[in-house]
């Protein structure tokens, strides 16, 4: 008896005293003060960078560094805000998706600036407008750009044909120079392929319109503009396909199972085309991309930052502006269909050939004009949350028929009371 | 309705008009059907290839794609080490968590002490809190301890069950005669004395319903693990697996193969241990009384 | 305490009429161990303590701390890394006038009502037949209790697979019968119908289990006596088995409506993989779930203060829920 009662206290004084002890005791492990680290991790998602960039990145500097690479799956953001947020196990270069970009601005004191890392010497090589996007007001660095989407119109060959179009992509980029003319070719073409659609949603195209436009939801003096005259036309625009019957209103997760059928075009940026290609292989070479109504918009793109925390600045930078320099982010886009960021891998081999999915088609000359053509706006830390509620709109007028008026009066409504709460006026 | 009508007469007397319950054994099947196809169409989605699944309509039979698609599964993630890692945790939380619960499972049922009420009053209210939003500061505690990143960082906030005790103490309550604690007591039994050798055997059934509750969480636990698991040498089953989901588009005949493999190993241990365990819980509660 | 399984620290008076099953006795007021010795200092029972000491202090570490961080957060205006803004009741003000916190919160309910009745009743059913059955016992528990175990990202995969509009197995099925599709996963109603058979697919067999456990413990006499008494089957179960299982059928209905209430990852697997969707819970956010809202602003945007204000306004309306269900279902026990 007396046994097991000592074996029962032991048992739980230690559970208690572990326990008690753990939280008792804080700090302790964080990261250590020398910034000359002889490991480094790295953390992007899948599809972020080229995996074959990152292995030679890893044996390229392995005399002087480790690099350790983690390719993180689920919610990236999440995971990289958390980390940011608590302050350890912080990863020495991390990844940031081009739309939480702005996001992260207001807390650009978690980051290095890289302009201190020699990023000014190196910006001339990188589009402008995308460094920008990763600057602060005050000129602060965060992000090195990786790549960048700028959008196209990809378009069914065989369906257009069908329907007497001329395929040329030069001929059909001059029929459809606006989206008035872009929604009457998709009527023809809906008449001669019965059961197509233009469009596979509204979201979509309100991405599109949206980022045709020089400015977004908030301006930069922080006020609300998503209820002004250039948002309202994105919208009607957008609005058009659904009342002309072209829109597929595709909101789950069929688009795999319709883009091989009855889609006619899709809009979308240069990473699109493989998910084209993934989706629907049986339609190799019957695919072409031309330039998009009225001009490009850029969709997506990412960067890499260094979080304060890193344990090398100097090394950790070296290998970031190596794994992004214009040669081996051109072959990003040969392993990983991520379009450079740098105007220069633009006429390498990597991305000059012609592409068999698209017929053979040079498909560069397309995205790299648009890519240099993209408008810049401003994008406030708050831009995507604004803009949510306009897109659930959208998908309401597909999913419950709600008349777009109606439609846009809650919208703005929402995505006004959502920038109040964000700290917008 | 026809069910009950059924159902009943079985427990009292006997009907000899027709097979004894063969209609509660024809919807027990059509029941069992239910539950089981979704794993049997899962196996049709992972031997076939996406092509085969974007059809409409879709393929119905098996196809021969099941080892291509593992083999693309295990190419891509690391199948087998986050699965020890999975094992791993979640027995040491499994074990963990019967013995902790049990224990103030016990004291609560059984005893009286000051402040008893406002404890357990406290353990049931959160039970019905979402804890959602605990993970950010339960992410800042681990960092502070330095666990971020490391497997045990994992057991820890689960050892905190507080559906365990609730379930346990309901089972001891009435499961655990006090007679028997009182003749023990008068035999010089103390109190651990007590929990270890009277009430512990006695509620066998109930601890290895919580077991398999326990460990199946454990297994399937997600968002956590994604979150306090920075390591990538160090993640589980089920964070490896959200990996062959991400991309633009998805090899859906390969994610079904990805889930097959997870799922499987459990679905089988559940299946060789359940027969006791589950007979158990319920059988026992008569004995117990 | 008493004999129904959910009390808490308010005990209900302890009377009731009719047989129980043994389980249920009443049991008396002073538990053992004690017999009540006057005026013992909270020093004499440190065995107790430490027995529930190892729980509590996780629980105070990893439930009570982070829960009441949540409250301070919900006064506050934070973005998760910048510094903290004290902002008062605004957000719940925001609350208040949020349609889409509405929406989330009349989704929730309907996920949960038409989840939890089914799930019960069909467990129940299930539970009654199973005990009924001489054969095949052990098989059927094990097959009916399989969903439980399977995980949630896997099952919201494969709902989302089979009542796809496009290719999915149920529309195919029914254009075979020559019905056309139905857009399962963009009607806002046909949306929550299947999270809730994917709920009720899942926790079915679970609280088959509970009623299994509750029937086994019923004496056969009780039912011998109501025979003897001429009572019909129909009239048995729903006046012996029902009133017996009362304290069980508690049991289950709040451990569903705590979980039903809870509902997020099904909806967030079922629509997260679409990325054509800025929003979350799909078309017309009919699976918009309170959580998933909650997870959408703190998570997504990066409004924690928000997030915490939601999740804080949820809780108190769970534990309004759970009261109003405590009261019907042991009205009428006191007769």
């Amino acid at each position: 008896m007396d046994l097991s009662r000592r074996g029962f206290l032991q048992a739980a004084a230690l559970t208690a005293a572990a326990s008690g002890l753990t939280v008792a005791c804080g700090g302790g492990s964080g990261s250590g003060g020398t910034k000359n680290g002889k490991n480094l991790t790295l953390w992007y998602w899948g599809g972020a960078l080229s995996d074959k960039v990152v292995a030679e990145a890893k044996t390229h500097f392995s005399s002087q560094i480790k690099l350790t690479t983690a390719s993180i799956g689920g919610d990236f953001k999440q995971k990289l805000t958390t980390t940011l947020a608590a302050g350890t196990s912080v990863p020495d270069i991390t990844g940031i998706k081009g739309e939480d970009i702005a996001s992260f601005l207001p807390n650009a004191n978690r980051f290095l600036d890289l302009n201190d890392l020699g990023f000014k010497k190196l910006s001339s090589q990188y589009l402008d407008w995308k460094t920008k996007l990763a600057q602060t007001e005050d000129g602060k660095q965060i992000g090195f750009p990786i790549d960048i989407g700028p959008t196209a119109l990809f378009y069914r060959e065989d369906l257009f044909a069908k329907a007497g179009v001329d395929t040329d992509p030069a001929k059909v980029a001059a029929l459809v120079k606006t989206w008035e003319d872009y929604f009457q070719l998709g009527t023809e073409l809906q008449g001669k392929n019965p059961g197509t659609y233009l469009v596979n949603n509204l979201g979509s195209m309100f991405d599109m319109t949206v980022g045709q436009g020089t400015q977004r939801f908030i301006d930069k003096n922080n006020h609300f503009i998503g209820d002004q005259d250039h948002i309202r036309a994105a919208w009607t625009t957008s609005v058009r396909p659904y009342t002309l019957g072209l829109d597929a209103k595709i909101n789950d997760n069929t688009w795999n199972a319709a883009v091989g059928k009855n889609l006619l075009t899709e809009l979308g940026a240069a990473w699109h085309a493989l998910d084209i290609e993934q989706a629907a292989p049986q339609t190799k070479g019957k695919w072409r991309v031309c330039p998009m109504p009225v001009g490009p918009a850029n969709q997506g793109g990412s960067y890499l930052a260094l979080p304060k925390q890193c344990r090398n600045p100097e090394e950790a930078f070296k290998i970031i502006s190596w794994i992004l320099s214009p040669a081996n982010d051109a072959r990003g886009f040969t392993d990983a269909a991520i379009f450079p960021a740098a105007p220069a891998a633009y006429t390498m081999p990597a991305m000059t050939g012609p592409d068999a999915f698209f017929g053979g088609q040079k498909i560069i000359e397309v995205f790299g004009p648009a890519a240099k053509a993209v408008p810049i706006a401003y994008e406030a830390p708050a831009d995507a949350a604004v803009m949510a509620p306009y897109k659930t709109e959208l998908t309401n007028i597909e999913a419950k028929g709600k008349k777009p008026d109606d439609a846009w009066k809650d919208a703005v409504s929402q995505a006004k009371q959502i920038a109040r709460r964000q700290g917008v006026n | 309705m026809t069910a009950i009508d059924t159902a009943r007469p079985t427990t009292g007397g006997r009907k000899r008009r027709r097979p004894k319950g063969l209609t509660a054994h024809i919807i027990l099947i059509v029941a069992v059907l239910l539950s089981v196809f979704p794993f049997a169409w899962t196996i049709v989605m992972a031997t076939n290839t996406t092509q085969d699944i974007y059809k409409s309509p879709p393929k119905f039979t098996f196809g021969s794609h099941l080892l291509e698609n593992i083999r693309h599964v295990l190419n891509t993630i690391d199948f087998f080490g986050s699965m020890l890692n999975t094992v791993m945790v979640a027995t040491v939380t499994t074990v963990l968590v019967l013995f902790i619960d049990s224990l103030a499972a016990f004291t609560f049922a059984k005893f009286d002490f000051p402040g008893r009420k406002l404890l357990f009053g406290t353990l049931l209210l959160f039970m019905m809190l979402p804890l959602q939003l605990a993970i950010l500061p339960q992410f800042i505690l681990m960092s502070k301890i330095g666990w971020v990143g490391m497997l045990k960082a994992l057991a820890l906030p689960s050892l905190a069950n507080a559906f365990g005790i609730f379930w346990l103490h309901q089972y001891i309550q009435n499961g655990v005669p006090d007679e028997l604690l009182d003749a023990a007591r008068i035999d010089g039994a103390g109190f651990f004395r007590q929990y270890w050798n009277i009430a512990l055997p006695m509620i066998r059934p109930a601890l290895s319903f919580l077991a398999i509750f326990a460990f199946v969480n454990c297994w399937n636990d997600y968002i956590w693990p994604l979150v306090v698991l920075t390591d990538p040498g160090h993640v589980t089953l089920q964070v490896e697996l959200a990996q062959l989901n991400v991309g633009h588009t998805t090899d859906y005949s390969m994610v079904m193969a990805g889930v097959l493999m997870a799922a499987l190993p459990l679905v089988i241990v559940f299946s060789i241990f359940a027969r006791g365990f589950i007979a158990g819980a319920t059988e026992g509660a008569v004995q117990g009384s | 305490m008493t004999s129904p399984p959910v009390t808490g620290p308010a005990a209900v008076p302890s009377h009731r009429g009719g047989p129980g099953p043994a389980r249920f006795r009443p049991r008396r007021a002073v538990p053992v161990g004690t017999a009540r010795p006057k005026r013992r200092g909270p020093l004499s029972y440190w065995r107790q303590y430490l027995a529930i000491s190892p729980f509590y202090l996780i629980f105070a570490a990893f439930s009570f701390f982070p829960v009441f961080y949540s409250l301070y957060l919900a006064f506050q205006r934070w973005d998760g890394m910048g510094t903290m803004q004290f902002v008062g009741l605004q957000q719940f003000r925001f609350l208040w006038d949020d349609p889409v916190f509405w929406l989330s919160i009349r989704n929730t309910l309907v996920i949960w009502v038409l989840s939890t009745v089914p799930t019960l009743f069909g467990a129940l059913v299930l539970a009654t037949l199973l005990h009924s059955v001489r054969r095949f016992k052990g098989f059927y528990r094990i097959a009916l209790y399989v969903p439980n175990v399977t995980s949630i990202v896997a099952v919201a995969i494969f709902f989302g697979a089979v009542f796809s509009n496009n290719f999915g197995l149920v529309n195919a099925i029914l254009g075979v019968v020559g019905i056309s599709p139905v857009p399962w996963l963009s009607n806002p109603w046909l949306i929550k119908v299947v999270i809730s058979l994917l709920m009720t697919w899942q926790w079915t067999g679970y609280n088959m289990i509970i009623y299994l456990a509750g029937l086994q413990a019923i004496p056969t006499s009780i039912y011998e006596a109501a025979k003897m008494d001429g009572a019909g089957p129909v009239r048995t179960f729903f006046q012996i088995t029902i009133p017996i299982m009362r304290p069980i059928i508690l049991f289950t209905v709040i451990i569903s409506t705590i979980n039903g209430l809870q509902s997020f990852s099904e909806p967030q697997v079922l629509f997260a993989s679409n990325a054509a969707n800025a929003n979350l819970g799909g078309p017309g956010q009919a699976g918009l779930t309170t959580l998933l809202y909650f997870y959408q602003s703190a998570f997504l945007n990066n409004d924690y203060g928000y997030g915490a204000a939601i999740v804080w306004a949820f809780f108190v309306l769970i534990i309004v829920l759970v009261a109003v269900n405590w009261r019907i279902t042991t009205r009428g026990r006191k007769a």
